[in-house]
């Protein structure tokens, strides 16, 4: 009996232990292996959605990469009164190498990168008929940030030589394992940015199609294409791009609600919501995914770090709808709703890029600029204007599109200084100071990066 | 009526014994081994009441009634003899039985005598845990074992409390030892949903524990081979004795506080340090009126009305973040045995209130442990217990909803908005909805008033086991155990807290986690002896562990009322997500013991080790070990030592590993991405096939003593370990696509020594005094971290300590201008550092500011018995460490971070040239100083009064006469006084916002520790 017992105690011991061995083959539930993430079409088509996802990471086109270009942008218009240090020191322009801001708009980029160097690396995978809007989108995506890395962390397109400038690293290839020094890879000069962003996004255009759901369109690169030819100063193409966006007749801007309010920026509540009219691109979120870092920072329901000073109100026209849009406590409300999409192109702005580059230009592509004027005007609620300058325009533009990221970026392609609009005499244009440091944690794992002036 | 009986009894009783006979006893009492006299024996002669002790030269002499047959003579550290009483001198010897070397230690899979013991090994018996007014039993070690730094991250219940034993051996994987009880591996993962890890280890419940050992050097660990490099504690459960049955009743019951508190400004000082601050910022930038801008802010600040100018208001925010807070506890255990069967049972209620608003726990726990012998050759046992925990939990510091965050509040702000008559904060009248801007911050209190944060676990830890003799000497045991936890969390914040969730009519989530982990053990145990000089004592066997979890989390948004607090009635879902994970460990393991001559030990143990976390390359490690000890005292040229008890020298080396990464840490793995309401994927982690184990090499040389009639024992211990591939989380270049990747690179050590003295200072018939003291040093250093760096503030760098502070190094306000300065510390052309100042933070370098790794760690207790009384005082301390106050930023900024209210000490502030001052000039929103500097780094350093116990037990004739076999009351403090140098609220501290392995030290707004007083009562039947 003893002897039984024993020999039944050891089979099942030794039946035991076989069995185990082969339970330390595990499989993930919860993610997946990545020698099974591509295989099929689909799979590589939601590797593009989690790209539009780690777009609208919130230091990216959440919001964080045009509300930085903001503060940083900003002499007078804005009071910041947050907690946060690492903003405290963009507005003060005193931004250490380690701000954590900075380092996440930089490496969120990468990472968006990486994922449509992924997709365009298995675009053979994807279905025929699908290929030209998958690779459309992953070319408009990789060329939208790199045009902000690259204005965010080069010296501007109009400060000494773009094709000497350093900008920022072009990586164009999928990661899928690391390769020790063929890694580092040092910066490219601002002009080779230039023209990769420029390529991606002509590409984009082409390939992409009309209507697309809320993902890119073929408008929303070339929306996006006026935007980086405005910003180099290449006012025909920039025209132009604009009139192709516009003449589609795809956007309407949105009117302005009983109580006034422009309904682009209309807040109900807490709610997610589809794009307007007007929307030429915008990043979505949910309730379940995505995040608004404008609402976050500017809203008064959100964090209501910022607030709007004098010298901003000054710039309007008593009876301006827009002045609806900020709110009887002096915060912005142009993005009161903690699940509203980021509008990261509206079509106003293709309406003042096209005004802008006809008057510079003295032609009337589309239409003549006080057309364009009078359109953004009209919205506005107020009189229309019999004639336009060029001052007119700019200033029309710094209010329809005040605090939605263009501060920065306008005053160094008009190589002014910072609080130009407002009367304030700042920073030059082309001030050290008005660039963001290369993030000190990749300075460290790559050494052929280099440091911007300053620094 | 009942208490002039006894005292009748008694004094008949007494009376009784004076009417009889008597006669003289005289008699010697000396050590066996060599003779000596041994003083302060105690004779007592059984049956009757009178004792004595023995003289300075182990003589005694007692007067004995006629009748008295036997006298028993005991002694600590020898064992009791009963003599017969007969006429003449009574010559008694007494034989050693060190009570500490004939002493039980658990080590894995098995038992020892400490005596033969060359490992190392701490132990902490149930003397000293019974009754500790805590939630977890990790806080009654503190102070108790050399080389166990044990540290509460605060003072919220069932929240993270780090183990370090002999230092940290790792920089990304885990730091904490393995917790194993009755032979099976403890689980504990944090499954805190709010950001601050909770531990689950307080599930149990420290009366039940009978002993805790720690093994602390390899020879002891290496058994547990893979998980060992942090030390293992073992943790043995209560057994019933055969014998008579016993019924034990125990309660307890007090008051907690706050251990400390921080100074902040009054009203008045309030006022006129912004109005001040104001002024400055006007000055600097005068197209802005911040004088304006600051008197109406601070009317928004004071309700909307001009209170603040006369500091009409003056609230005390502080003191709103702590609450009453009682605790009591209920415990009732049975055991006792016959020869076949054993048993213990035991039922507890813990109802502890926290200090800090909102936070309570309850526990209740239950468990049976069980042995019976079915055959001759053949036991079998069953150790269940359950455990249902329920712990009202606040958010983690680094939340304004944080109760103590609440000091960052304008004292001019009224606790009720007479507006409203509301809490401040609760309602805008203009819009109906919550107040955004007023106070200055989100009020925590509505959060304590409108949110419900209630974590439940339910948790069973068993194992079933058989015993089985299969020849003389050769057993086989089998063990399969689990521990389950389910653990629920459910949250609901109503409308008010809307300021805070950032959505208008409430939210709410609710998380599930439930836990397998089963774990089996099979070994073959083989004593046996070769002639009179070898004894042999050999293990070897296998063992299998599966860890499995399955989790769902829900929220949602937009509830019809505050009445509704269930999902159900959240319109709009915010999330709603399943997940699930796994790990196994296949382990064979083996141990030899050999004894010769009972004195020249020598013990080898390995274990091989395969993990499913590591790459499929480098899937198994063998972690084997070696010691050796050398009892001294018994050679001949020491036996006949008259001071000399006994002296053992040991040595061991081996290896350990350390798994304590990610289940799937070595593949490259894709993760879900949604966007838009569709789903979508991307890269989330590279592979890494030869990810293999991290593991530590442990060197340890140790000598044990004790001397002059064991008063006096010693032990002295030097180790080194050395961590190699270490699995470190390498920072990658970003434009990858990744920030870092798991790889073995670096190295680090960790050398020092212990030392444990205890001692019997006084031995007389009523009094005894006894000490133990306890000493530790250990000197972390990172070797190698491949060139990298990680962490800002607390870092991992070569060359430094695990989780040294880097920052500027603050040179105080510039006594012109009140400019905030630092020291350059750029090195010059010569390789000597530009010690210039500079008010530009970028021009200053980082450099080494502190260090929050203590040079050293000390306990000391002292227990006093005088007949039925008994005290025990435990004083334990860190020293050398220093800690950073992260909210120094925002609370000792010279009021230039905004209008959060300042510590007293900013008051200081630079005023005028020529003023000397470490605190800049108050310059409203203009950060002055307020980055991370030496501003904000202090002494962590304290020497705390950790436990104070006063007992008294009933005298053994009352019990007689109650009919209870024991019966004892006492009063215990916990944390009742501490020295300190550290400005905080404690020294004790690490934000549970952000603690992890690098981030030690680190205070912010962290809840100080609790201090404690019970008055307590234990009865036995």
């Amino acid at each position: 009996m003893k002897n039984r017992i024993f020999n039944i105690i050891f089979l099942s011991a030794a039946l035991i232990l076989s069995s185990c061995s082969k339970e330390l083959d595990t499989t993930p539930f919860s993610n997946i292996d990545q020698n099974n993430a591509l295989k099929t079409s689909s799979d590589v088509e939601g590797l593009l959605v989690g790209a539009y996802a780690d777009l609208g990471a919130a230091d990216l086109y959440g919001g964080g990469a045009f509300v930085t270009a903001d503060l940083l942008g900003d002499e007078n218009e804005i009071f910041w009164s947050g907690t946060f240090q690492g903003m405290t020191q963009i507005k003060n322009k005193t931004i250490p190498v380690d701000n954590g801001f900075v380092q996440n708009t930089w490496t969120n980029a990468y990472k968006v990168i990486n994922d449509v160097n992924n997709v365009l690396g298995s675009i053979a995978v994807v279905t025929a008929a699908k290929q030209d809007r998958v690779e459309g989108e992953a070319k408009f995506i990789r060329g939208s940030v790199y045009f902000d890395l690259v204005r965010l962390f080069g010296k501007a397109w109009n400060d000494g030589t773009p094709s000497a400038n350093d900008g920022v690293p072009l990586k164009l290839t999928p990661t899928v394992e690391l390769n020790g020094a063929a890694d580092q890879i040092p910066r490219d000069k601002v002009a080779t940015v230039y023209d990769q962003v420029i390529k991606d996004l002509t590409e984009a255009e082409t390939k992409l199609p009309a209507s697309n759901g809320f993902f890119a369109t073929k408008y929303s690169a070339a929306a996006m294409l006026a935007r980086v030819y405005l910003q180099k100063g290449d006012y025909a193409k920039a025209r132009d791009a604009a009139d192709r966006v516009i003449k589609s007749g795809k956007f309407k801007l949105t009117q302005a609600n009983a109580d006034g309010i422009i309904e682009e920026f209309l807040y109900t509540r807490a709610k997610s919501e589809d794009n307007t009219s007007e929307d030429v691109f915008a990043i979505q979120v949910r309730t379940t995914s995505g995040t608004n870092t404008f609402q976050t920072f500017y809203s008064e329901l959100g964090r209501g770090d910022i607030s709007i000073n004098g010298p901003h109100y000054d710039l309007y026209e008593p009876n301006d709808l827009r002045l609806n849009l900020i709110n009887g406590d002096g915060y912005c409300a142009k993005f009161d709703n903690v699940y509203g999409n980021v509008h990261i192109i509206r079509l106003a702005e293709m309406y003042l890029i096209r005004a802008e580059t006809n008057k510079r230009l003295s032609t009337s592509v589309g239409v003549a600029p006080l057309v364009d004027i009078n359109i953004i005007r009209n919205r506005a609620g107020l009189d229309l204007l019999s004639a336009v300058t060029l001052a007119d325009i700019l200033k029309e533009r710094k209010i329809e599109l005040s605090f939605e990221g263009f501060e920065l970026h306008d005053i160094k392609r008009l190589g002014v200084s910072t609080g130009y609009f407002t009367g304030g005499d700042g920073l030059p244009y082309n001030s050290p100071k008005l660039i963001f440091p290369i993030p000190k944690r990749d300075r460290i794992v790559n050494p052929s990066l280099t440091q911007n002036e300053g620094y | 009526m009942r208490k002039i009986s006894i005292f009748l009894i008694m004094l008949l009783c007494s009376t009784a014994s004076l009417i009889a006979q008597t006669k003289e006893v005289t008699g010697k009492v000396t050590d066996a081994k060599n003779g000596t006299p041994i003083i302060g024996a105690t004779i007592k002669v059984i049956g009757f009441k009178n004792t004595t002790t023995t003289e300075t030269d182990g003589s005694f002499k007692l007067n004995v009634d006629g009748n008295a047959k036997t006298l028993e003579i005991t002694y600590v550290g020898f064992t009791g003899q009963t003599v017969a009483i007969s006429n003449g001198l009574l010559e008694v010897k007494l034989q050693e039985a060190d009570r500490n070397l004939s002493e039980v230690v658990v080590v894995g899979f098995g038992t020892k005598i400490k005596r033969d013991l060359t490992g190392s090994v701490s132990k902490v018996g149930a003397k000293e845990l019974n009754n500790t007014p805590a939630t977890s039993f990790e806080s009654a070690i503190q102070g108790r074992a050399a080389g166990v730094l044990v540290s509460q991250q605060n003072g919220k219940l069932g929240q993270g409390i780090n183990i370090r034993i002999r230092g940290s051996a790792s920089v990304t994987a885990g730091n904490e030892p393995l917790y194993v009880i009755d032979g099976i591996p403890l689980q504990n993962t944090n499954l805190s949903s709010n950001g601050a890890g909770t531990n689950s280890l307080s599930d149990i419940n420290t009366n039940d524990i009978e002993s805790i050992e720690i093994l602390k050097d390899a020879s002891a660990a290496a058994i547990y081979g893979s998980r060992a490099s942090n030390g293992v504690v073992l943790i043995t459960t209560k057994k019933g004795k055969n014998g008579k049955s016993k019924i034990e009743f125990g309660y307890f019951t007090g008051m907690q506080k706050p251990t400390g508190k921080r100074d902040f400004l009054d009203a008045k000082e309030f006022v006129d340090y912004f109005r001040m601050a104001a002024a400055n910022a006007s000055r600097l930038d005068p197209s802005f009126d911040y004088v304006a801008y600051t008197e109406s802010r601070l009317k928004r600040y004071s309700a909307g009305n001009n209170d603040y100018e006369t500091a009409k208001v003056n609230t005390n925010w502080q003191d709103q973040a702590f609450q009453d807070a009682p605790i009591s506890q209920y415990d009732l255990n049975f055991s006792g045995g016959t020869d076949k069967t054993t048993f213990y049972m035991g039922g507890q209620v813990l109802d502890q209130n926290g200090i800090i608003v909102r936070n309570n726990l309850k526990r209740y726990s239950g468990r049976l442990n069980l042995e019976h012998k079915v055959r001759d050759w053949l036991s079998l046992g069953v150790n269940m217990s359950f455990a249902r925990t329920i712990n009202n939990r606040v958010s983690n510091d680094n939340a304004f909803s944080t109760p103590i965050q609440i000091v960052a509040i304008s004292p001019i702000t009224p606790l009720i908005d007479p507006r409203t008559g509301l809490t401040s904060g609760a309602l805008d009248l203009n819009t109906g909805n919550p107040n955004t801007n007023y106070p200055v911050y989100y009020n925590p209190i509505l959060s304590v008033e409108n949110t419900k944060y209630k974590t439940t676990v339910n948790r069973t830890i068993g194992n079933l086991f058989a015993l089985a003799t299969i020849t003389k000497g050769l057993t086989f045991r089998t063990e399969f155990g689990m521990d389950q936890l389910n653990q629920n969390e459910d949250q609901f914040a109503g409308r008010l807290t809307a300021r805070n969730q950032g959505v208008p009519n409430g939210a709410g989530f609710n998380s599930s986690d439930q836990i397998l982990n089963i774990n089996t053990n099979n070994f073959f145990r083989y004593v046996t002896g070769f002639g009179e000089n070898h004894d042999f004592d050999v293990v070897a066997g296998t063992s299998f562990q599966k860890w499995q979890i399955a989790s769902n989390f829900a929220s949602a948004e937009e509830f019809p009322s505050d009445s509704y607090k269930k999902l159900n009635a959240g319109a709009s879902k915010t999330a709603a997500t399943s997940s699930a994970s796994n790990w196994a460990l296949l382990s064979y393991f083996a141990r030899a013991n050999y004894k010769f001559k009972d004195r020249y030990l020598l013990s080898i143990s390995g274990r091989y080790d395969g993990s499913s976390r590591f790459g499929a390359n480098n899937r198994y490690g063998f972690f084997p070990a070696v010691s050796a000890g050398w009892i001294l005292s018994d050679e001949a040229f020491l036996k006949s030592s008259k001071w000399l008890s006994f002296l053992k020298l040991k040595a061991s080396y081996g290896l350990t590993g350390n798994s304590e990464i990610g289940n799937y840490a070595a593949r490259g793995l894709y993760g879900p991405n949604a966007y838009g309401g569709l789903g979508g994927q991307s890269p989330t982690q590279l592979a890494n096939p030869d990810l293999k184990w991290e593991s530590t090499a442990s060197f340890d040389v140790g000598i044990e003593a004790s001397a002059f009639n064991r008063r006096v024992t010693v032990e002295v211990d030097y180790y080194q370990r050395q961590t190699r591939d270490l699995l470190l989380s390498v920072d990658v270049p970003s434009t990858t696509g990744f920030l870092s990747k798991l790889q073995n690179i670096g190295k680090l050590e960790n050398k020092g020594i212990e030392f444990t003295l205890n001692t019997e200072n006084i031995i007389t018939k009523n009094f005894r005094w006894s000490s133990s003291l306890n000493f530790s040093a250990n000197k972390n250093k990172i070797t190698n971290l491949g060139g990298q760096q990680i962490g800002t503030l607390n870092r991992a760098q070569e060359g430094q300590p695990l989780g040294v502070f880097f920052a500027k190094e603050f040179a105080g306000a510039d006594p012109n201008n009140g400019d905030a300065l630092y020291y350059k510390n750029t090195l010059n052309t010569d390789g000597s550092k530009d010690r210039t100042t500079t008010n530009n933070v970028n021009e200053a370098e980082d450099v080494r500011i502190g260090n929050p790794n203590p040079d050293f760690i000390y306990g000391f207790r002292n227990t006093f018995t005088y007949k039925g009384f008994d005290v025990d005082v435990l004083v334990q301390g860190v020293h050398g460490n220093q800690i950073f106050n992260g909210g120094g930023q925002y609370m000792s900024a010279s009021g230039s971070n905004g209008f959060d209210n300042q510590t007293r000490d900013q008051l200081g502030a630079w005023q005028k040239p020529g003023d000397i001052t470490m605190v800049p000039e108050a310059r409203l929103f203009f950060a002055n100083g307020t980055d991370n500097s030496s501003r904000y780094i202090s002494d962590g350093s304290y020497l705390r009064v950790k436990a104070i116990t006063l007992g008294y037990n009933l005298s053994p004739k009352l019990l007689s006469v109650l009919h209870i076999d024991r019966a004892r009351f006492y009063v215990r403090g916990q944390n009742l006084f501490t020295i300190t140098n550290y400005k905080g609220w404690d020294p004790e501290v690490n934000s549970d916002a952000y603690a992890d392995n690098i981030t030690q030290g680190y205070d912010f707004y962290s809840a100080p520790q609790i201090k404690t007083i019970v008055f307590g009562i234990n009865i036995g039947l």
